[in-house]
Order: structure tokens, then sequence, then C-alpha cells
């Protein structure tokens, strides 16, 4: 459903991304893996139209073109990102920020029985319905962004790493919500540093260095992988790769 | 005398509300420092007049016109003058500037159309200006209209801000225009729409002025610098806020001039700023910058 060609993008002289091939099929889950810099955000907030990417970029979904469309177009074809820092709106209520969630159109029927779906999924966010979004923790922050997102009624959520910040248990809590998410047949494009947890949940991964793909194989062939095992697992030196502690 | 004081004070304050809860759309959401907020509003009252002295229609039924036209010449304004300026403005900060600079020479082109038609002279007109008895003091009855129609102006404003889903969409960009597009919100959109709406409000705001207040072409910068002053007291973007800090400075300032000297009201208006800009810089509501 998702095709991205000669994905290339240009800070000023600093090369963040360079012909970048992916695609995601329907239903599936992908993981892109890499460390600091790989160049990760910046390729997602391309597929979500925040930063234009350089001439020659080529990304289609379901057909259409999505290069040099408004941000703001995207959750109405279907895609929804939740970014870094999880973009929320600090100053509005829980159910006003998952209420916002449904601003697109074709979100507006069954909204009701969306939001049941969210509660369901994140109970915390029921009990704390009519809390100011920003007063609460990082990982129920986490959850209503999550929450927001899947209330548009998205065909592609995509997540630019949900597990940093969180204490480890916040981290295995926030996959199994994300694993259940999958089953209703939501398309995932996640990416991440916490290498175990992600490819436990994808079907398929790639490996970002430099800004390039040096590497995509199945969930798991990754996982026995001597090279991932090199880069992220368990390597002196590769402690950063881990999720930091919650604040 | 206390009780006329307060009485009349509200009666300000309520006006200040209004137009305060219009400054802080156009700023808080659309980030415009709209310098020629106040001539706006005195473009509708010499409207609400012209309609009154000339057309003999009441001013009730002239907000019908005033309003939409507000609403109308915001939008306008809006998309020919100050988009482009926020499309090309890479941070807030610029916006700032660029919008203050471009509204400044608004003021002056409004201003000057106004002494061209109407003169330099004050002016008034006298509708319902029957004396009615409230709790024992008598006030004019187009005083007690004023506050009751910007008190109702109000509370709709708020209840639809807070209550339907356009409203939340115009308080998700006034809190975090990075992540509304997140969720579909058209950021370009929602500005101008609040721009407008923040036009409208000062059009019903000089219709209410023009009620019980003389006013000329030039009596526009007053009112931008009330309601601007109001609008840092209550906090930037914040409805509720604009609405107490626009009540607080009427009353305040009618004691003032009641008890103290007429003379200080305005010294009386810039101290209790001092004070709000020293001691709570996000305002008497806003919360501190985190």
């Amino acid at each position: 459903m998702l095709e991205v060609t000669n994905l290339s993008l240009h800070y000023a002289q600093h090369l963040a991304l360079e012909k970048v091939h992916l695609s995601l099929n329907q239903g599936e889950t992908v993981v892109v893996l890499g460390a600091n810099g790989a160049g990760k955000s910046s390729m997602l907030n391309v597929l979500a139209g925040r930063i234009a990417p350089d001439k020659g970029t080529e990304v289609s979904f379901l057909g259409s073109r999505l290069v040099g469309r408004k941000p703001h177009e995207f959750p109405e074809m279907g895609i929804a990102l939740v970014p870094e820092g999880r973009g929320i709106f600090g100053d509005l209520t829980v159910a006003e920020n998952l209420s916002l969630g449904a601003y697109v159109k074709h979100a507006r029927a069954g909204e009701a029985e969306r939001l049941g779906m969210v509660y369901e999924l994140f109970p915390r966010l029921a009990e704390r319905r009519s809390q100011i979004a920003r007063t609460m923790s990082g990982g129920e922050q986490q959850m209503i962004a999550i929450g927001r997102a899947l209330m548009s009624q998205p065909k592609l959520l995509m997540l630019d790493e949900p597990s940093l910040g969180l204490a480890p248990v916040l981290v295995l809590e926030l996959f199994n919500a994300l694993e259940k998410i999958k089953r209703t047949g939501v398309s995932l494009l996640l990416v991440e540093q916490n290498v175990k947890v992600s490819l436990n949940i994808a079907d398929r991964g790639y490996l970002l260095e430099g800004g390039r793909v040096v590497g995509v194989n199945t969930a798991e062939a990754l996982k026995q992988d001597p090279a991932v095992q090199q880069a992220f697992l368990g390597l002196p030196g590769a402690k950063s790769i881990l999720p930091a502690n919650d604040f | 005398m206390l009780l006329s004081a307060l009485l009349t004070g509200l009666v300000l304050g309520g006006t200040y509300a209004l137009i305060a809860m219009g400054l802080t759309l156009q700023y808080g959401v659309a980030r415009i420092m709209n310098l020629a907020y106040g001539d706006f509003m005195i473009a509708a009252a010499f409207g609400a007049f012209v309609l009154f002295t000339s057309l003999g229609i009441n001013p009730l039924l002239g907000m019908i016109a005033v309003i939409p036209a507000g609403f109308a010449l915001s939008y306008a304004i809006y998309g020919v003058m100050l988009q482009p300026l926020a499309r090309r403005a890479k941070h807030s900060g610029r916006l700032e500037v660029d919008s203050i600079l471009a509204t400044f020479g608004l003021l002056f082109v409004i201003q000057g159309v106004a002494l061209v038609i109407f003169g330099a002279n004050f002016v008034s007109y006298s509708y319902l200006a029957i004396p009615i008895n409230i709790l024992g003091t008598t006030l004019a009855a187009n005083r007690v209209l004023a506050l009751v129609l910007a008190l109702a102006l109000g509370a709709g404003l708020y209840y639809a801000l807070t209550h339907t889903r356009w409203g939340t969409a115009i308080r998700a960009v006034a809190v975090s225009p990075q992540a509304a597009p997140l969720v579909g919100i058209d950021v370009d959109r929602v500005s101008r729409f609040a721009f407008a709406l923040g036009g409208a409000l000062a059009a019903s705001g000089g219709v209410v002025v023009s009620m019980y207040l003389t006013f000329s072409a030039t009596a526009g910068v007053v009112f931008t610098m009330k309601a601007l002053v109001v609008v840092i007291m209550g906090g930037v973007g914040n409805l509720l806020g604009a609405l107490a800090a626009g009540l607080i400075l009427g009353i305040v300032e009618t004691l003032v001039a009641t008890y103290i000297d007429t003379g200080l009201t305005l010294a009386a208006t810039y101290l209790i700023f001092l004070a709000i800009l020293v001691f709570r810089p996000s305002g008497l509501f806003g919360r501190r910058p985190s």
C-alpha cells in the first residue's frame, strides 16, 4: 500500500536520507531500525508531509502520490503519525484530544464506537478523560497520542520511537497495545531504537545507517542476523540504544 | 455610590471583555498582533451610528448587518494582507513583527477613511437613554443592554469554542499549531477563520460601545491598548481569562475614577498591567512556561 522510491533529503548541506526505497503491504508491520541520527525520524516526517523531500523522491500510498501534499491532507488519506515528542495538545483534556483525532471527515461516522475501542485499549485514558493532557505521565501521553491517531481511522499508523523515555514495564505494555492494534488490520510503520521488542511485533525490518538502507529482511531473520546483533544488541558501546529510564 | 460604581464598572468591563476576546482570538490563534483592532471597532461604531441616525435602524438590528460585515472584511483582510506574511514566516516571532508593522499601517488607513467621512469630532447618538433602577441605583438602559450583549456574546462564543469540534480545533491551533495538522486541521484555514471571528467580535464591541459612549475617528488606539492589556492580563489565547480580566479592569477603572481621580484611570490601568507583566508574565490565569 505504501511505496517509497528514491527518497532523499538534505538539510542545507547535510545529507539526512539518500535514495531510500521502502515498501509496506496492507496489514503489514514494518520496523525501521537505526541509531540516533540515522535518519529515521526524518523519514517518517517526510512520509507524513511535515518535511519536503528532495526532487526525484516518489512516495505513493494506495495509488496516490504523496509528495507535495500539505501535512493536514495526510490524516484524510488514512495516514496517521505519532511523532517523536508525541505532538498532543497539552492544554486540552484527554477527551478533547481524542475527539480531535476524529476531526477528519471520514472518521466522524463510527466515532463513538472507536472511542470505546480506544478506552478499552487504554483504560487509563477512560479513567482520566477530563484531565488536562500535559499533566499526565510520559506513558499516558503516549497513549493519548496513539489513541488520537486511532480515532482518525488510519489505514497506516506510523510511530516515531514510541518507547523513547518510557520505563521498561511501560514499553512492554505499549507494545502489547500495538500488537492488538496490528490485529485489527491497521498497517504499522514503526521507527525504533528498541530492537528486541520492535522485532517481536514486526513482520519485516529495514536497517538504516547514515541515511541509507543497509539491510532489509523478515523480522525473524533480522533477529538472527549477526550484523543486527553487532550493531544493536549487547555490544559494548551499544548502551545508548536501550530505552532511557522514565524521567 | 459604591454599588453604582460597581455597576458602571461592570458595564465597562463587559465591553472590555468582549473586545479582548476578539483580540485574543486573533493573537492567540492566528498569531496576528492586530494594531488596527480598535480602529476596526470604531469603524463598526460609525456603522451603527450611520444606521441609527440616517436610517433609523436601532443598534440591535444594526448588529445583524455590522457583525457579518466585520467578519467578511476581516476575512478579506487576512487573505489579502496577512496570509502572505503567515506563509513566509519561518517562526512565530517573525510573524509577530511583520503583522505589527502591517496592521500599524492598516490602522492609519481605517482612521484616515473615518476622518475623511466623519471628521475629527466626537459623535454619539441617543438610544434607550432611559433611566432604569437596579438595586436602588439608576443606570441608563443602554448601558445595561451593553452589558447584557457583551456577556451573551462572550458566553455564546465560549460555549461554541468549548463544546463544538470546530471550536476545539480553533483552540487546538492556539495550543499547538505544529501538532494541529497531525489530526487533519488546516492551520491556514483555521487561522483565517479565527481572525475573521475576532473581527466580528471587534465589530460587535464597536456597536456596543457606540450605544453608551461618545467616540471619534481617532479613538481606536485607546481600545486597542485596553484590549491588549486585558488579553495579556488574562493570558494570551485564554478566553475565560480575557472575560475575567476585562471585568476586573472595568471595575478598577471605575472605582479609581469615582473615588480617587478621573485623570488617574489610565495610570491605574497601566499600573495593573505593569504589575502583571512583572509578577505573572503569562497572565492571571496563564500557565507559567515550563
